[in-house]
């Protein structure tokens, strides 16, 4: 069915006194490989088909995965018949109305042409190249298309589409084990050739590794590393959690709360990030989290923005700004220090407090005197990710570390790892 | 179903080595109410199929939901010339399959009160009065109720000649009280993990009393002292913590296909190598772990896998030595295995399935011993009930645990709560310092279902179960 005629059809058959109606569409193509051969290989599109609706305050909702008459059919009956058994809702609001939407450009052709054979040729060509070093390599070439289409009846209409492209690597070679991985929306950009040197590089600098013991240390955390942090640290920082007493960003709300040098924003205009056009049927905004160290939107449901009265909004992506100062450079700010590819395993410890705990994963190099002496072991960390931005010495330049987060390498002091692993 | 037979003729008439087609529908209902606001009441129905075919050593798998003559041969195609395609990578490296013969059985959970047929009103009705007893305590700033139902209904048939039909369900009510005061913020949660059994489960469980406990426990807790620095203690361990910590660092490590590195790029690989099978000292020899798929009331109690196979009872660690693996048909045979124990699962129709945990437990003590003699017996440690905070590196060595409550143990005594407790250790020191496992009376399942593994990433459920248990000797201590 199209667009057209499903809209068609909601508004026929649906006797709600409002609703919100959404569609998502992902067509995606997975190599996925372990130890130079293929192991899993997927092909087949997605559909999402959702609907929310409400008698008054009482609401319910439904989902299926079929778009055609019978099964929009039961998904109206199924939303309608929990909205009518539902109690009323103390924190209901309508649905949003007309909005104009920012101009985004998400979607990529050289992805969304990309075929299953040269994806199969891209594992090919990583394959050999781990065999001509006596290496295994595992991981995934993946594209995916998504389209999205959400109306209400209140007047929204929304359309949006994106791309990505991604193809991870781990190489094994002996105790050697590193990753490095590519995410964008464009494949264009995507060379398989300098991302294998990369990954070679990586695990030639990690072969004399030594034992390192569990302390407060220095670190530049480069991109993916400082991404996995900061979507936790988002989490914490929503408006009601925070309003509510949980979180520790209570009472913060223009208050210096970050480092001075810190810098949060969600973005429309970078050409490297996916910006979704609106997200839970709003608009998507430019935004800044936290500006020089202040605390300066928090994000918020509508229900909690009308009563706060603050604005309804998402990150729905990450970009902090850099400074431009090289990895060299880093080093010889401190005496020693350690260089983090990317944390594994992230959770929170404390919500309240905003700890965190993980371990370092793919590449721990340990330098002094501004060089890289040797690879160490891999550490747990429980860290307060706010904290960390108060003890940052130094920015690098932003660089794309996934489609929805472009964020410099760091340098950090004082890092806190707890314990430490064989490996 | 006619799409079965067409399917397998195709595919087999293509010159597949083997394939196998899985209609699925899988229907959940997830309720959430917050602070007496509904957050959530959606009914979603996920339906389509999935077809695997194997040739020259390679799976291609791809999936459609749109059920017609043409649709599904176009299906078939398009996974065979997938699996012609990695072949072409594989051709030094084959997969190979595990023999398995042909089956026609079907299985469905035992349920007495399918909670599909129980009105959402009665549901939410009773969601409200526990979130009304847990917001009648002051201090208590959030009350919320997550009830997840789950149903799966399978049709699976392969080219061996299986032919299954499969009606899967289970349900998992969690309950939360989050307290406020003193500048300090702590939750506790009623969570045993799910169940794959009825509604007659929340009809026999008293969620009143359950909301007063912990709406009290919340309490309690956000007053408690922390520990302070972290020093070797010993550590009692409740099967609704236990089951997490076993599921981490054994589950996982025993995974086949982990141990062959075919993880290795995300979820990680395993230390449990084969050359330390029948020989590595994984824990003390009281340590006993059993995969389970015949288990009742477990989530991973299937009859069969989505290979096929039967669902199998086996050691997995037998006196503290790694026995065997949890394996698939495509894993099995890399270690020279000649049969699967039917840990491959996958859990839309949408995805390929993959090696995963089975129901897995410890094996109760064998002497009798109490919860109460197993504390009486301790002079100084830490008791930890329910899941908190959980952490483990990717070779399944190095961990980090937390927990929902915590008492501190003084001269055999519960002597004062605490809160913020985190507890460090490593395999296999972990599991060799258990001392004492209460007996029989005492076992309890804990269920997990929303274990994340796979690229792409799969969701699968399973139980877990144990007595409570001591282990000596681990570092324990508070949080920054």
């Amino acid at each position: 069915m199209t667009k057209e005629r499903i809209q068609k059809f909601i508004r026929e058959h649906c006797s709600a006194d409002d609703y919100t109606f959404s569609i998502s569409e992902t067509d995606s193509h997975q190599t996925r490989f372990a130890q130079n051969a293929i192991t899993q290989h997927i092909a087949g599109p997605q559909v999402r088909i959702s609907l929310k609706v409400s008698f008054g305050t009482k609401s319910g909702n439904s989902m299926v995965n079929l778009a055609n008459e019978e099964s929009l059919l039961r998904l109206i009956q199924t939303a309608e018949e929990n909205a009518r058994l539902a109690p009323e809702d103390p924190e209901f609001v309508p649905s949003t109305g007309a909005a104009v939407l920012p101009k985004v450009d998400n979607s990529s052709e050289s992805t969304n042409s990309l075929s299953p054979k040269q994806m199969v040729g891209i594992v090919q060509n990583c394959i050999d190249r781990a065999k001509t070093l006596g290496a295994t390599v595992s991981g995934m070439c993946e594209k995916h298309h998504t389209h999205k289409f959400e109306f209400t009846k209140n007047g929204f209409v929304g359309e949006d589409a994106h791309s990505t492209f991604g193809h991870s690597m781990t190489l094994k070679r002996g105790e050697v084990e590193t990753k490095v991985s590519y995410e964008a929306k464009d494949f264009a950009s995507f060379d398989v050739a300098k991302e294998f040197d990369r990954l070679a590089a990586q695990a030639e600098v990690l072969s004399h590794m030594q034992s390192f013991e569990p302390q407060k240390i220095a670190v530049i955390l480069r991109p993916n590393a400082l991404e996995e942090l900061m979507w936790f640290m988002i989490w914490m920082m929503n408006r009601r959690e925070s309003d509510e007493g949980f979180t520790p960003f209570t009472g913060m709300l223009d208050k210096e709360c970050f480092g001075k040098k810190f810098s949060l924003y969600s973005t429309l205009q970078h050409p490297d990030l996916i910006a979704p056009a609106f997200k839970a049927s709003l608009p998507n905004k430019e935004t800044t989290w936290v500006e020089r160290g202040i605390l300066k939107n928090m994000p918020a449901d509508r229900y909690w923005a009308q009563k706060t009265a603050c604005d309804a909004q998402n990150a729905y992506n990450i970009y902090i700004p850099g400074e431009g100062t090289s990895e060299a450079e880093m080093m010889k700010m401190v005496p020693r220090g350690l260089i983090i590819n990317r944390f594994w395993y992230i959770r929170f410890v404390d919500m309240k407090a905003g700890e965190l705990t993980g371990m370092t994963r793919d590449g721990v190099l340990y330098f002094e005197n501004g060089e890289v002496k040797h690879a160490v072991n891999n550490l747990r960390f429980n860290e307060i990710p706010q904290d960390v931005t108060r003890r940052i010495l130094a920015l690098g330049k932003e660089a794309l570390a996934s489609p929805y987060a472009v964020v410099p390498t760091i340098l950090v002091e004082d890092f806190n790892f707890v314990d430490k692993t064989s490996f | 179903m006619k799409y079965l037979d067409l399917a397998m003729n195709a595919a087999a008439s293509l010159g597949a080595e083997y394939a196998d087609i899985r209609i699925q529908r899988t229907t959940d209902q997830v309720i959430l109410l917050r602070n007496l606001s509904l957050k959530s009441a959606n009914t979603s129905v996920i339906d389509g199929y999935g077809i695997r075919v194997f040739k020259n050593g390679a799976w291609g798998f791809a999936h459609n939901n749109v059920y017609s003559e043409e649709a599904v041969l176009a299906t078939v195609q398009k996974a065979f010339e997938i699996a012609e395609l990695s072949a072409t990578v594989n051709k030094d490296n084959k997969l190979r399959l595990a023999p398995e013969r042909s089956y026609i059985a079907s299985y469905k959970t035992p349920v007495q009160i399918d909670s599909f047929d129980i009105p959402l009103s009665q549901k939410v009705e009773m969601m409200m009065e526990v979130n009304r007893t847990m917001l009648a305590y002051e201090g208590i700033r959030q009350a919320t109720f997550y009830l997840i139902q789950h149903k799966d209904e399978k049709l699976f048939a392969s080219t061996l000649g299986t032919r299954l039909e499969i009606t899967s369900q289970f349900i998992d009510p969690m309950i939360t009280a989050t307290a406020v005061a003193d500048g300090d913020s702590q939750s506790r949660t009623f969570d045993e993990g799910g169940k794959a059994v009825g509604w007659e489960w929340i009809e026999s469980l008293d969620l009143i009393q359950v909301a007063k406990q912990i709406a009290q426990e919340a309490l309690i807790k956000v007053k408690a002292d922390s520990l302070g620095a972290e020093q070797r203690r010993t550590l009692i361990l409740d099967p609704n913590h236990l089951g997490l910590t076993m599921h981490e660092s054994v589950g996982h490590p025993t995974e086949l296909d982990r141990v062959l590195g075919w993880e290795a790029d995300y979820a990680g690989i395993s230390f449990a190598t084969p050359e330390k099978l029948k020989n590595y000292r994984y824990g003390s020899e009281i340590v006993n772990f059993v995969g389970d798929n015949t288990l009742s009331e477990g989530l991973a109690s299937l009859g069969f896998d989505d290979d096929g196979v039967p669902g199998q009872k086996w050691h997995i660690i037998k006196d503290g030595i790694l026995n065997e693996y949890g394996s698939t048909r495509d894993t099995a045979m890399e270690i020279g295995l000649g049969y699967s124990r039917g840990c491959n699962r996958a859990t839309y129709y949408f995805d390929q399935p993959i090696n995963r945990i089975p129901n897995l437990y410890l094996l109760p003590g064998t002497k009798p011993l109490t919860p109460g003699e197993l504390i009486s017996d301790t002079e100084d440690g830490v008791y930890i009930q329910g899941r908190g905070s959980f952490s483990i590196d990717q070779h399944r060595v190095n961990f980090q645990f937390g927990g929902d409550f915590f008492w501190e143990i003084k001269n055999g005594k519960l002597h004062r709560p605490l809160k913020k407790i985190l507890y460090k250790s490593c395999n296999p020191e972990f599991w060799n310092s258990c001392d004492a496992i209460c007996d029989e009376r005492f076992w309890r399942p804990f269920g997990v279902v929303n274990c994340g593994k796979g690229q792409p990433s799969q969701s699968a459920r399973m139980t877990h179960g144990s007595a409570p248990a001591r282990f000596r000797n681990i570092r324990v201590g508070g949080s920054q």
